[in-house]
C-alpha cells in the first residue's frame, strides 16, 4: 500500500532560531475566502471594543505649585522636560517621567503670565504682570536627572524691567528673538534690556502672542479688542488684523503647514485659518461647551490639542469639525494651558486646581516597548477599524464618550441653542423674498472684518 | 519791518540796561538779541507784535516804562493774571550777583569781541545802566545789521539758485537806497501792495528788478521752464493712511513668501503617510566600521592583537606576501616532529579501526544483549551524574517516539507480522506470539504519549484509519464485542433510584421504569443483532449503512440493490454524482440502471408501477395514452413522465422532453439528452428548447392529431396550481410585510348594557380607525415596487442583520457610492495578502517613533521634474516623502 505524504522542503521550512515563527504559506486565492470580509468587518467592531476597554489616558498628576497654573513651555530639545508658571509668581521645572519637581526659579512678584524657552533649550523666557521680563539658565539635563535635591533653585540671568505689565511671551524658532505681549508687542534680543522693536496697532492689550515655527519671521498676536493680528518681522510691520465676535485666547501655528495657524476663541470653538485668506476660516472646530482657554499643535501638524474653562482637554484633528478625544477627570478644574509633547505622543495639562496632568495623546495606545509582531497586529486593527469606521455599529462605539454630567448638559443645551436658532433661519427665509435672505457659512459668520 | 525792529530794540534799550550793552551796541545782530529779549522776557503773557507796535506808537512813554506796565494796562481786562516782581527787582536771592558789576572795569587792552548773538542775553541785565544808545546809534547798528542779513541772504539766494553774486548785487545797492518809510507797518499804515490789492509777491516781481544784468535770461528761462512744468508736490499723506498702506504691503509681501511652502504642505497632506523621526543617528551601519573601532581588552584579545598588528607582518602584508613565505618557514626538526605525531595518530586511529570491525563481526547474540546491557548501565549511570546526557537521553527517546509514531513500524505493518496475523495468532507457536506481543506493547509504550494528549481525535482518526486498511475485520469484531459488552451492561445494570429530589417523585419513577424497559428491548434487538452480524462477517458489513439512505423508496427499494449488485461500481459512481439529490432521482437512477442493462418495456412498467400508485389519475391516463400510441420511443416517454410528475421545479425541461418524446425522434438520441439532463439541469434547459423548434417543425408530418399545446400543458400539469400557490405566497408575504389590520372588538361586556347599543354596534370611531388603518395598508401596498407586476414578489423587509453593514448617507470624503464601496472591497488581513503587500495596506497615517523629537518643517526647494510630476498626477508620492518630506532631518536630540 502506498500512502501519500505532504512533501516539503527543509529548506524552506527550517527556522534559522528556535525562536523563528513557523513559516506557513497560504493560498491567497479570494474565492477560497468568501467570508473575509465579514470577518474584517467583525475584527474593527471588536478592535474598537477593545479601545475602549484599554482607553487609559491619564498617566499622572504633577502636584507642587501653591495657585493656578497660568502658563507653561516645553523644552524644544529635550523631551521629559516641561516648565510651568504660576499664579503665584512660582515657576517650576518638571521631570515628566518621575512626575517630580526638578527645579524652581524664584523671583516673580506678580503671576507668571508667560514662559517660553529658546530652541537650543538653554534658556527659560518668563515675564509675568510684575512688568518684568526674566531670562534663565535652564539647567542641564544630566543635573537634573541626579538626586541633589539641595540646589534646585536658580537665579535669574537677567531681569529687564519695563513700563507695562506682560500677558504672554513666545521665542522665536532658530532664533534669538523672543516677543512679549502686553500693552503693545514688544520684540526683544535676549543681550539687551530694551525691546528692539515695539508695534502698536490699535489700543486694547495684547493677550496672546505665537511665533510661526516653521517661519520664524511671522507672528500671530490676539487682543482683548478681539483681533488676531499677523506681524513680520523682517519688514517690522504689522501685516494684517481680522476682528472676530469673540475674544480669542491663544493661538497655535500648525508646525508643518506654515501657513495655517488656529485660533481658540471664547466662543467655545477654535477658528482655523490661512494666514493668506483671513476673511474666513479654514476649519471651525466645534465641541467645547465654555471658553477655550489655550491651544498647542502636535509637533505631527495633525491634531492640536485644547484646553478649555469646561474642564475638559480635547484633541481635535487639524481638519476635523470635532473632536477625537476628551479628557477629564473629575478633580480637574478650569484648565488653562496645555501642550503636547515634543514627540507627540503625551498631553500636558495645567489647571486652576494647582496640578499638572499628564496624558496620553492616544487614550488606548500602548506604552513601552512594542515588539514587531505586536505592533504590526495593532497597526492592522486600527487600519480595519478606519476602513469601517463609518458603518453604524463601528461608529457609536468609536465616537462614543462618557461626559461629566455638566458637559453633557451643556453640550444639550448649546446644540438646542444652534438648533433653534438654525431653525428660525430658516422660517425667516422661507417668509421673505427668495435671495433677500443669505446665509453666511459658520466659517464667516464670526468674522466681524479683516482690517488692512 | 527793519523800522520795527529798530523801534523795539530802542524799547529794549530803554529797559534792558546793562554794562554790557555798550559792549552791544557795537556788536553785530542785535537783531536776534531782541527777539531773545522778548522771548525770554516773556513771563506774562505777550500782546501780539502789531498791537504791541501800535501801543508803542501811541503812548511810547508807557512803552518805554517797562513791560510791566503794558500787561498791567492791558492785562486787567484781557487776562487774570498776577505777575509777581521780577526777581531782579526783588532781589530775594543772589543768583544775580550785583556787586561785580558794578565795579567792574574794562582791562585796558580790552577789544571788542564779535560776540555771537545767541549769547547775547540781556534778560539777566539789571536795570541800573541808562539808556545809552541814542536813535542813531541804533539806525547805524541796524544798518550793520541789515548789511548783514543781507550778505547772508545773498548766499542763501546764490545757493538756491546756483548763480554769482552780482545778479543781486544791484538789488543789495537798491535796498541800501531805499529809505524805511516814515511810519511803522500796520494796519493804519498799510504798505502799497496791501492797497493795490495785490498782496503776493510774485516771481516775477522779484525778477524784474535785476532785468539787464547778468545771468539774468538764464534765470529767466529756468523759471519758464519750471513754469511750464509746472507740479504741484503733494502734501505728504497722513499717518494713518500711510501705515495702512505699509500694512498692505508687507501683508503682500509675507502671503507671497509664505506660499512657497504650499507645495511641501500639498505633498504631505497627499501622502497615505507621513513619516517622522525617520533617520535618527544609531552610530555605526557596517561591521567595517564597528571593526574598525574595536580595541583588545582581555588578554587573549591583546595577544590576537600583538601577533597580527606586529611590524613583519603588516610589512611582509604591504610588499604583494611574498615576504609571508619566509615568515612561514619552518625547522626540519619541527617538520619532522610533526611528521611523527601524524604518524602515530593514523595508527592509533587504524588500530581502533580494526577492533571496531573485529566486534562488528561477532554474531553472538548474548554477546550483544550483554554489550547492549553494560552499554545502557553505562547511559544510566551517566544520566544520573550528567544532566546534559540526560537531556540527550530524553532527545533520543523522544525522536524514537515520533520516528514511531510516523512509520508505525511496531502496528503490526512488517510483512512478518501481517504474514503470521494472516495464518491466525493461535497457530503461532509460544515465542512468536510473545514477539507479537512485544511489539503491540512497544508501539503502545511509544505512541502513549500522543494519546494522552489528544486521546479523543487520535482514537477516531485511527479508527477511520482502520476501515481503509485491508485487514479490518478483528477491528470489526472487537467493535462488535465491545457493543455487546456494553449492551450487556446495560442490561445488568441495576436501576438506582433517587430517594430525594425531582425524581424520587412517583411519576418520575413511573416514567423511568417505562423508559428502562424501552431501552431493555431496545438492547436485546441490538444483541441480536450483533450476534447475526457476528455470524457473517464479510464485505457485506456494510450493506445496512449504504442502504440505509434509501429505505424511504419503499417498493422500489427491493430492486436496486439487485441492480446495484449487477453494476456496483457504475451504480457507486453515480451514488457519487446525485449524493444529496432529491428521492425521485435516485428512482429515476434505478430505473435507468435497468434500462442499461437492455431490460424490456415490461421491465420498465413493472419498475414505475409502484411509484404511480401515488399519482394522481390523469397522469396515468396520459401515460397510457403514449403507450398506444406504441412508438419505439415510448419507453424514454416513459421515463421522462415519472421524471416530470416526481419535481416540479423542473417543469420546463421536461415540457421540453415531453414533447421530444412526443416527436418520436431517434430514441437513443433522447435516451442521451435524458442523461446529460440528469448531470446538469441547466444544460437540458437549453436543450430541450431546440426541441421545442424542432417539434414545430416537424409537427405537421404527423399523421396522428395532436391535441393543442396548452391543452397538453393543461393535461401534463393538472394537479398543479402553480399561479394559485404563487399568488397564495404572494398574499402571505404582502400580510407579513403590511399586516391586515385587527378588526375592532369590543371587550365583552363593555358597552352591552342595553340592548339599544348593542343594535348599534360599535362605536364609530372604532370603525373609523379600522377603515383608516385598512386604507393605509391598501396605500402601502399600491406603493410597492411589485405591485404591478403579477410573477414578482419583491420584498421590502429590512434586514435588520444587513442593515449593521450599511451607511444610511454617503460618508464624507468620498463623492460617490462607488468609490466608498471601492475602499472596502478587497480585505487587507494577513490571510489574504503576502506579506509584502499588508505592510503597505496597514501603514497609520502618521508613522513617528517614541521619543524621538520632532522638529517643525524645513523648508525644502521643489525640482523642476518634481513640480511637473505633481502636476500630472498629484496621488503617489508616499515613499518620497519618506526621505525627503517635512520631517526631513530630525536627530535624535532627546539628551
Amino acid at each position: 500500500m502506498k500512502v501519500k505524504v505532504i512533501s516539503r522542503s527543509t529548506d524552506e521550512f527550517t527556522r534559522e532560531r528556535s525562536q523563528d515563527l513557523q513559516r506557513v504559506f497560504r493560498n491567497f486565492d479570494p474565492s477560497l475566502r468568501s467570508q473575509e470580509k465579514a470577518v474584517e468587518y467583525v475584527r474593527a467592531l471588536n478592535a474598537a471594543k477593545l479601545d475602549k476597554i484599554f482607553a487609559r489616558p491619564f498617566i499622572g498628576a504633577m502636584d507642587g505649585h501653591r495657585d493656578s497654573i497660568k502658563c507653561m513651555a516645553k523644552n524644544p530639545n529635550y523631551l521629559k522636560a516641561i516648565f510651568s508658571g504660576s499664579d503665584d509668581g512660582d515657576i517650576r521645572l518638571w521631570d515628566l517621567a518621575s512626575r517630580r519637581t526638578v527645579c524652581q526659579f524664584p523671583g516673580h512678584q506678580g503671576a507668571v503670565q508667560g514662559l517660553t524657552v529658546s530652541t537650543d533649550g538653554s534658556v527659560l523666557v518668563s515675564c509675568g504682570s510684575d512688568c518684568t521680563v526674566r531670562l534663565w539658565n535652564v539647567p542641564d539635563a544630566n543635573l537634573a536627572d541626579s538626586d541633589n535635591l539641595s540646589d534646585n533653585s536658580a537665579k535669574p540671568v537677567a531681569v529687564y524691567v519695563w513700563k507695562n505689565a506682560f500677558r504672554a511671551v513666545d521665542h522665536q524658532w532658530d532664533g534669538d528673538l523672543f516677543a512679549t505681549a502686553g500693552a503693545q508687542v514688544d520684540i526683544w534680543n535676549h543681550n539687551r534690556s530694551q525691546p528692539v522693536n515695539t508695534f502698536d496697532w490699535g489700543a486694547d492689550t495684547t493677550i496672546s502672542v505665537r511665533f510661526n515655527p516653521g517661519e520664524p519671521n511671522i507672528l500671530a498676536t490676539s487682543a482683548n479688542d478681539r483681533s488676531i493680528t499677523l506681524y513680520d518681522l523682517r519688514m517690522s510691520s504689522p501685516a494684517r488684523k481680522v476682528i472676530m465676535r469673540t475674544k480669542t485666547n491663544s493661538i497655535a501655528w500648525n508646525p508643518m503647514e506654515p501657513m495655517n495657524f488656529t485660533s481658540a476663541n471664547e466662543d467655545c470653538n477654535c477658528y482655523s485659518y490661512d494666514a493668506r485668506k483671513l476673511e474666513e476660516a479654514k476649519c471651525v472646530h466645534k465641541d467645547h461647551v465654555s471658553a477655550v482657554m489655550d491651544i498647542d499643535f502636535s509637533p505631527t501638524g495633525r491634531e492640536f490639542v485644547t484646553g478649555s474653562y469646561d474642564r475638559t482637554v480635547r484633541i481635535f484633528q487639524y481638519n476635523g469639525g470635532h473632536s477625537r478625544e476628551i479628557y477629564h477627570t473629575k478633580r480637574m478644574q478650569r484648565v488653562f494651558c496645555v501642550k503636547c509633547s515634543c514627540d507627540a505622543s503625551y498631553v500636558i495639562s495645567g489647571s486652576d486646581d494647582t496640578n499638572l496632568r499628564l496624558w496620553k495623546a492616544k487614550a488606548s495606545e500602548q506604552l513601552g516597548v512594542v515588539l514587531p509582531r505586536e505592533r504590526k497586529k495593532h497597526e492592522y486593527l486600527e487600519a480595519v477599524k478606519n476602513r469601517y469606521k463609518h458603518l453604524p455599529e463601528v461608529k457609536r462605539i468609536v465616537r462614543h464618550r462618557h461626559l461629566p454630567r455638566p458637559v453633557y448638559k451643556a453640550a444639550n443645551l448649546r446644540r438646542t441653542m444652534i438648533e433653534a436658532e438654525r431653525r428660525k433661519e430658516q422660517r425667516r427665509k422661507a417668509h421673505s423674498a427668495p435671495g433677500s435672505i443669505v446665509t453666511e457659512p459658520v466659517r464667516k459668520r464670526r468674522i466681524i472684518k479683516e482690517v488692512e | 519791518m527793519a523800522v520795527k525792529k529798530r523801534k523795539e530794540r530802542a524799547v529794549g534799550g530803554e529797559s534792558g540796561n546793562s554794562k554790557k550793552f555798550k559792549k552791544y551796541s557795537n556788536s553785530k545782530g542785535p537783531m536776534k538779541k531782541n527777539k531773545n529779549d522778548k522771548r525770554k522776557k516773556g513771563k506774562g503773557p505777550r500782546l501780539p507784535s502789531a498791537l504791541r507796535t501800535e501801543l508803542d506808537r501811541l503812548d511810547p512813554k508807557i512803552a518805554s516804562d517797562s513791560d510791566d506796565g503794558i500787561d498791567l494796562d492791558v492785562g486787567n481786562d484781557v487776562y487774570e493774571y498776577e505777575e509777581e516782581v521780577p526777581q531782579e527787582e526783588s532781589r530775594k536771592n543772589r543768583r544775580f550777583d550785583p556787586v561785580e558789576n558794578y565795579e567792574y572795569e574794562l582791562p585796558e587792552d580790552f577789544e571788542d569781541e564779535n560776540v555771537p548773538s545767541d549769547e547775547d542775553d540781556d534778560d539777566g541785565d539789571f536795570g541800573v545802566g541808562g539808556n545809552k544808545g541814542s536813535l542813531n546809534d541804533d539806525v547805524d547798528a541796524s544798518d550793520g545789521d541789515e548789511e548783514e542779513d543781507d550778505e547772508r541772504h545773498l548766499r542763501m539766494l546764490q545757493g538756491v539758485t546756483g548763480m554769482s553774486t552780482d545778479a543781486f548785487g544791484g538789488k543789495k545797492k537798491r535796498n541800501s537806497v531805499v529809505i524805511s518809510e516814515a511810519h511803522p507797518e500796520s494796519e493804519y499804515n498799510p504798505t502799497r501792495d496791501v492797497l493795490e490789492g495785490d498782496s503776493h509777491i510774485t516771481l516775477q516781481d522779484l525778477l524784474d528788478p535785476i532785468q539787464g544784468k547778468a545771468g539774468y535770461s538764464k534765470l529767466r528761462k529756468r523759471v519758464q521752464h519750471m513754469d511750464r512744468k509746472s507740479t504741484s508736490v503733494q502734501a505728504p499723506l497722513p499717518k494713518v493712511d500711510r501705515e495702512k498702506l505699509e500694512r498692505m504691503a508687507v501683508y503682500e509681501h509675507s502671503k507671497k513668501d509664505i506660499t512657497k511652502w504650499e507645495h511641501l504642505v500639498k505633498r504631505n497632506r497627499e501622502a497615505p503617510t507621513v513619516f517622522f523621526g525617520g533617520d535618527v543617528d544609531l552610530g555605526f551601519s557596517t561591521v567595517g566600521a564597528i571593526a574598525s573601532e574595536f580595541e583588545p581588552r582581555t588578554e587573549f584579545e591583546k595577544k590576537i592583537a600583538s601577533l597580527v598588528y606586529d611590524d613583519k607582518v603588516m610589512e611582509a602584508h604591504k610588499a604583494d606576501g611574498s615576504k609571508l613565505l619566509e615568515l612561514n618557514k619552518i625547522s626540519e626538526e619541527d617538520y619532522m616532529k610533526h611528521q611523527d605525531h601524524v604518524a602515530k595518530m593514523r595508527g592509533l586511529l587504524f588500530r581502533h579501526e580494526m577492533k571496531q570491525k573485529r566486534i562488528k563481526k561477532i554474531k553472538s547474540k548474548t554477546y550483544h544483549r550483554l554489550k547492549n546491557k553494560d552499554k545502557l548501565k553505562v547511559e544510566s549511570a551517566e544520566m544520573l551524574m550528567d544532566p546534559e546526557a540526560a537531556k540527550e537521553q530524553a532527545r533520543k527517546q523522544e525522536f524514537k517516539r515520533a520516528e514511531e509514531r510516523m512509520t508505525l513500524k511496531h502496528k503490526n505493518k512488517s510483512k512478518w507480522a501481517r504474514r503470521i496475523l494472516e495464518r491466525g495468532l493461535n497457530a503461532q507457536d509460544e515465542g512468536t506470539r510473545a514477539a507479537m506481543a512485544e511489539q503491540l506493547h512497544q508501539h503502545a509504550l511509544l505512541t502513549r504519549k500522543i494519546n494522552t494528549v489528544k486521546d479523543s481525535s487520535s482514537s477516531s482518526d485511527s479508527s477511520s484509519d482502520d476501515d481503509d486498511e485491508v485487514s479490518n475485520e478483528d477491528r470489526a469484531s472487537e467493535l462488535l464485542e465491545k457493543a455487546k459488552e456494553k449492551t450487556l451492561k446495560v442490561l445488568e445494570d441495576d436501576e438506582e433510584v433517587p430517594n430525594s429530589g425531582v425524581l424520587s417523585l412517583p411519576f418520575m419513577v413511573r416514567g423511568m421504569k417505562k423508559r428502562k424497559e424501552e431501552a431493555i428491548e431496545e438492547a436485546k434487538l441490538a444483541l441480536q443483532e450483533y450476534e447475526q452480524l457476528e455470524g457473517t462477517n464479510d464485505a457485506e458489513n456494510s450493506k445496512p449503512a449504504t442502504a440505509s439512505g434509501r429505505r424511504v423508496f419503499g417498493r422500489a427499494n427491493n430492486e436496486v440493490p439487485d441492480s446495484n449488485k449487477k453494476t456496483k461500481t457504475d451504480n457507486k459512481m453515480k451514488m457519487d454524482n446525485y449524493y444529496g439529490n432529491s428521492d425521485s432521482e435516485d428512482d429515476l437512477k434505478a430505473k435507468e440502471n435497468v434500462n442499461i442493462e437492455g431490460g424490456k418495456r415490461n421491465d420498465v412498467e413493472k419498475d414505475v408501477g409502484p411509484n404511480y400508485d401515488r399519482k394522481e389519475a390523469a397522469d396515468v391516463s396520459i401515460f397510457k395514452n403514449f403507450e398506444d400510441n406504441g412508438d419505439p420511443g415510448s419507453k424514454t416517454t416513459y421515463e421522462v413522465a415519472i421524471f416530470a410528475s416526481d419535481s416540479r421545479r423542473k417543469m420546463k425541461s421536461e415540457n421540453g422532453i415531453d414533447k421530444n418524446a412526443k416527436k418520436l425522434q431517434q430514441v437513443k438520441e433522447a435516451i442521451v439528452h435524458d442523461k446529460d439532463m440528469e448531470e446538469g439541469e441547466e444544460d437540458s434547459d437549453s436543450e430541450s428548447k431546440q426541441m421545442v423548434d424542432g417539434i414545430l417543425s416537424s409537427a405537421p408530418k404527423e399523421s396522428y392529431e395532436l391535441p393543442s399545446q396548452s391543452e397538453l400543458i393543461r393535461h401534463a400539469f393538472a394537479g398543479d396550481y402553480v399561479e394559485e400557490e404563487f399568488e397564495k405566497d404572494k398574499q402571505e408575504i404582502l400580510n407579513e410585510e403590511n399586516p391586515e389590520p385587527d378588526k375592532p372588538v369590543l371587550l365583552p361586556g363593555w358597552g352591552q348594557w342595553t340592548r339599544v347599543q348593542q343594535k348599534k354596534g360599535l362605536p364609530w370611531w372604532m370603525l373609523k380607525e379600522h377603515e383608516d388603518s385598512k386604507r393605509k395598508r391598501e396605500e402601502s401596498l399600491k406603493k410597492r415596487k411589485d405591485a404591478q407586476l403579477k410573477h414578482v414578489i419583491i420584498s421590502e423587509k429590512v434586514d435588520k442583520k444587513a442593515e449593521k453593514l450599511q451607511t444610511k448617507s454617503l460618508p464624507y470624503p468620498f463623492t460617490s457610492k462607488e468609490l466608498f464601496e471601492q475602499s472596502m472591497r478587497m480585505p487587507i488581513g494577513s490571510e489574504s495578502n503576502p506579506e509584502t503587500a499588508i505592510r503597505s495596506l496597514n501603514r497609520p497615517e502618521v508613522v513617528k517613533k517614541p521619543g524621538v523629537i520632532i522638529k517643525p518643517i524645513k523648508f525644502v526647494e521643489m525640482h523642476h521634474h518634481e513640480k511637473s510630476e505633481d502636476n500630472k498626477r498629484s496621488g503617489q508620492k508616499q515613499k518620497k516623502n519618506k526621505s525627503k518630506g517635512a520631517s526631513g532631518k530630525n536627530k535624535k536630540q532627546s539628551n
